[in-house]
């Protein structure tokens, strides 16, 4: 049988498509839309790992260390000390200052009547 | 005369169709997508199967091409043409496929003739479709890929050259040599 370029067309538009298995489907959808979420992202596992670590590590240090207790109390009394936080006046803004910063984080901005939303 | 789609409703269908399907999904009907992939499996996995020749990664590769368009969907050009996104997307996990194995077996694969579909097994297959199919997978992989996706997607040459990513030229320049190659071969 001679094929021309028509006759080709005619034959490649008959052939029929390979069939998926009968799971096909149900496996897209089982690792798709019904893929139940992770407990926690990846990047959250490694920050929490990070902190258990690290956790663990200055415990180790201060069971390790005598007197570390003693130790770690004077070096962040004198850390207040040095940022002036010991001073009534500096919590006193301090406070005043995070009120501020709050009330501001709750102001929402009416958005303006030309903005179209994006789709 | 002008070639049929080859797939039964999906690229016929509407591009407005695939778009409001997408938009579902995105707004969490899940069954929204299972439509999707109802309509394009078949094509997929046609393209995956012929690309790599080997049921079990085709069926992996076109598993991997809806996991990725699923997760990529916000990211999906409104006014584009779902079949050339997810065809794109299947092509390039074959061709992820194809280099592994080449990776590893040192064959060269992708400009090489299959060997398993010689002359003397076209003629063991009497079928016209068998033949048909026997002289596409003969073909160079280069070819083959052009002529499968010209059975899925018809005559549109440059949605072709888009999954393929290859000059409009090129394509229709492949597609000739495949077709007087397919013709060889079914003739001979």
């Amino acid at each position: 049988m001679s094929y021309d370029d028509d006759a080709l067309d005619l034959a490649l538009a008959a052939l029929p498509l390979e069939e998926p298995p009968a799971d096909f489907h149900a496996r897209v959808m089982a690792a798709t839309v019904y893929r139940p979420e992770p407990a926690a992202r990846p990047w959250e596992v490694w920050l929490l790992g990070t902190f258990v670590a690290l956790a663990a590590w200055v415990a180790w240090i201060v069971a390790a260390t005598p007197h570390a207790g003693e130790r770690i109390v004077a070096t962040l009394s004198d850390a207040v000390q040095t940022a002036g936080l010991s001073s009534d006046y500096v919590v006193l803004w301090l406070a005043i200052g995070v009120s501020a910063a709050w009330w501001l984080s709750t102001i929402t901005v009416p958005s303006s009547p030309g903005r179209v939303e994006a789709k | 005369m002008g070639l049929a789609l080859a797939v039964d409703s999906p690229l016929t269908a509407p591009v407005e169709d695939d778009q409001a399907l997408i938009a579902a999904t995105l707004a969490g009907r899940s069954e929204a997508f299972g439509e999707l992939v109802s309509r394009y499996q078949r094509a997929v996995y046609h393209l995956a199967v012929r690309t790599l020749h080997d049921r079990t990664e085709a069926e992996d590769a076109a598993q991997e091409a809806f996991l990725k368009a699923y997760r990529a969907l916000a990211t999906f050009r409104p006014g584009a043409k779902f079949s050339t996104w997810i065809f794109t997307i299947c092509y390039r996990a074959c061709c992820d496929r194809l280099a592994k194995r080449k990776r590893f077996s040192g064959e060269e694969l992708p400009d090489r003739a299959d060997s398993a579909a010689g002359p003397e097994l076209l003629a063991e297959r009497s079928d016209e479709a068998e033949r048909l199919r026997a002289a596409i997978d003969g073909l160079p992989e280069k070819y083959r890929t052009v002529i499968t996706l010209y059975h899925l997607q018809g005559k549109q040459y440059e949605e072709i050259a888009t999954v393929l990513n290859l000059p409009l030229g090129t394509v229709k320049t492949h597609l000739f040599r495949a077709k007087e190659q397919l013709r060889k071969a079914l003739t001979a």
